[in-house]
């Protein structure tokens, strides 16, 4: 449980890093946008393999499980390397297939303030055989209980500021042909794709992290009245365009 | 116990200098970016975030003062690099010096390499010591004379003035990069040296600018499908076919120029396999290379991630030859310093002359030393509070769990604002620059 919260977390925490990456001075900076999408994949692995084990099993059991697992793992987390991906591809089209019953906008923690308000008595039953297999694959995933020290930590600004601003529609820059530049291939940094990232993070995310949907749905344009949910399919739908956009900075 | 790393049992450092302002409030421009001592140590470069560099040379030993020994004081200070703003690609360019390079010196001039994100240039230092007098066209203000007036004819005379050092801008090697530009290297051959992004390395000659080679590019046709970064690369010291360079993912290739032109392919590629019991969300960013350094003797290299230093024997890929812990503490802190960035700081790491010592910063103004001999280490502290002439510094502790022993200092009460990202060793002697954010300490062994 606390699992989640704190990967959902990073995964707010990391969007804030990259949203602000765009305002730096200097440019983005690859490198470290590069490292901040690798943790955002990891917490969003832990965070979405932690939420479908709940969902599967009614709360007991999925309790009496991860502590299981806790004990068992408690040094082992969940490895962010590649051949996870083709494993959560396969669980992603399958959820595609359901007709989104599995997210419930009430169920999602909110940022601000942490609290676990994720209920874990939802279970769609065509779930539950492919997500035990996910949850038991990812069942050594667990951040050590030392880091859980990280949540009680003040907020910082990047987070309040993912949590708070309305999501603006990122400026794509434009591929313009720089005349002083005396190189032949004209090159300009590719970062087209951190505007896809945060394209589909402006509409997913804010459904998922604001409770206000009246908010959220005045700015972004993909919402509606059942925003979370939506937005939350959205957010799954792409996952694996997602995925890959992630580093595609 | 503790004080004989860096040559012998009898050593012990000793504060020397410090330049900066002791002003708390530190203006960002004047943060310390890189520090580079030249060939023969005479002379220490540092470079600024506000695109500065400062040279401080070092004072010949006196024998009217033998304890002053040799003291480092500013011998030239220009601006380097402007900030620019691409107004096309809307994109700022910082005017932060990323690193210097000195080159070997060949005559009475003396020429360093200064970056910053895109832009490279070669700088030349030199003295004016004379000025001619007694022209006959034109007075001693610059003046034209009348020419009627001139009635006699005289050769001017060279005659002595105070020192000038002036330092001149000789070629600048623009537009070659894309990504931000994280290490130059100069060659043994003198000739050319290399420079790298986050993508790409080029390699260059100091004598050309207009162009040039591309020898590695690791840009994958679709972004999407990056998954690693280049984040250091230096030239082998005598071999200069060969130059290695790091990665985002703690991997590092060596590359033999003779083999391609383009050297996608590695030579060696060195990778140590990953401990699975230490995985977390952040094990990633911690491998990740922040710098490379080859020994002085071109048999080992030295790799710094976020909690170690590694020295490899280039003839063994699979492991490092040895692995020194610099603030193994901080690995239960990861996600705090995550959140506030520390986790993004780039340590460098250098050796002694003699490569049986190395030395990399830490937090609250700590830096380690290693030595490789004794296996002995030792925490020192950059500090104005210990920082009378000639003051030895005592050996830090922090304490990691437990009770907190007097005189140590436990890991909630570092100040991460205090880093110490860059340091250097005097390549023949044992004197050592630190850079603690705006200041730069120097610190000299005690045996004389």
């Amino acid at each position: 449980m606390e699992y989640k919260v704190e990967a959902h977390r990073i995964m707010s925490i990391s969007l804030g890093k990259i949203y602000n990456s765009r305002v730096q001075r200097g440019g983005i900076k690859l490198h470290k946008n590069l490292l901040v999408s690798l943790v955002l994949r990891s917490a969003r692995q832990v965070y979405l393999s932690d939420y479908y084990a709940g969902v599967c099993l009614n709360a007991q059991h999925i309790e009496a499980k991860e502590w299981e697992l806790m004990d068992a793992d408690r040094e082992k987390l969940i490895p962010a390397s590649e051949r996870h991906v083709g494993a959560e591809d396969g669980r992603a089209s399958r959820l595609q297939e359901k007709d989104g019953d599995s997210l419930d906008p009430s169920d999602v923690a909110v940022t601000s303030p942490v609290s676990p308000a994720i209920s874990e008595t939802q279970c769609g039953s065509s779930d539950c055989e492919t997500d035990a297999d996910a949850a038991v694959t990812e069942g050594d995933s667990r951040q050590p209980p030392k880091d859980h020290a990280c949540s009680h930590r003040k907020r910082s600004a990047e987070e309040t500021g993912v949590s708070e601003t309305p999501v603006k529609r990122t400026k794509v820059t434009p591929n313009a042909i720089v005349a002083n530049n005396e190189i032949e291939e004209g090159e300009e940094m590719d970062t087209s794709n951190v505007s896809n990232l945060i394209t589909i993070f402006g509409s997913g995310f804010s459904g998922l992290l604001s409770k206000d949907s009246a908010k959220s749905e005045s700015e972004t344009d993909d919402s509606d009245s059942g925003s979370g949910q939506i937005c939350c399919e959205q957010m799954l739908k792409n996952l694996n365009p997602w995925t890959t956009a992630i580093v595609a900075f | 116990a503790m004080a004989g790393v860096g040559g012998g049992n009898d050593f012990q450092w000793c504060f020397s200098q410090v330049k900066g302002a002791i002003d708390e409030d530190v203006a960002e421009a004047d943060i310390i970016s890189t520090v580079e001592f030249n060939y023969s140590g005479e002379l220490l470069a540092t470079g600024d975030k506000g695109g500065r560099v400062v040279i401080f040379q070092r004072e010949q030993e006196s024998k009217n003062r033998p304890l002053s020994r040799g003291e480092y004081n500013v011998y030239s200070t220009f601006q380097s690099h402007e900030p620019e703003f691409d107004y096309l690609k809307s994109l700022e360019i910082e005017e932060k010096i990323n690193k210097i390079r000195w080159l070997p010196q060949q005559n009475a001039a003396h020429f360093l390499l200064s970056t910053n994100d895109k832009t490279i240039k070669l700088w030349k230092i030199s003295e004016r010591d004379k000025r001619a007098e007694g022209y006959n066209l034109k007075d001693e203000d610059g003046r034209l004379r009348d020419p009627f007036r001139i009635t006699t004819l005289r050769v001017p005379v060279l005659m002595p003035m105070d020192l000038m050092v002036e330092a001149s801008p000789r070629r600048i090697f623009a537009n070659a990069h894309t990504y931000h530009i994280n290490s130059i290297s100069v060659n043994s051959d003198h000739e050319t040296y290399l420079s790298a992004d986050d993508l790409r390395i080029n390699l260059w000659h100091l004598e050309i600018t207009d162009r040039s080679f591309n020898i590695v590019d690791i840009k994958p046709a679709n972004m999407e499908e990056l998954t690693e970064v280049i984040t250091a690369a230096e030239c082998h010291p005598h071999q200069c076919n060969v130059f290695v360079y790091s990665s985002s993912k703690g991997t590092i290739r060596l590359c033999d120029m003779r083999a391609a032109a383009l050297c996608d392919r590695h030579s060696k590629f060195f990778e140590e396999p990953e401990d699975p019991s230490s995985r977390s969300f952040f094990s990633e960013i911690i491998s990740s290379i922040s710098d490379v350094k080859f020994s002085h003797s071109g048999r080992y290299m030295m790799t710094r991630d976020y909690l170690s230093v590694k020295v490899w024997d280039l003839n063994m890929e699979n492991r490092p030859v040895e692995t020194y812990q610099v603030h193994e503490y901080l690995r239960s802190k990861l996600c705090s310093l995550y959140e506030n960035d520390c986790i993004f700081d780039k340590f460098e790491c250098c050796w002694n002359g003699s490569d049986s010592a190395i030395m990399t910063g830490s937090y609250n103004n700590f830096f380690r030393m290693f030595d490789r001999n004794t296996r002995r280490d030792i925490t020192l502290e950059a500090s104005r509070e210990n920082s009378k002439p000639r003051a030895m510094l005592k050996p830090r502790k922090v304490c990691t769990g437990g009770k907190r022993k007097k005189d140590e200092i436990s890991v909630d009460s570092l100040d991460f604002n205090k880093k110490i990202l860059h340091t250097a060793w005097h390549p023949k002697e044992n004197v050592i620059a630190v850079a603690a954010t705006n200041n730069l300490y120097i610190f000299q062994d005690k045996i004389n």
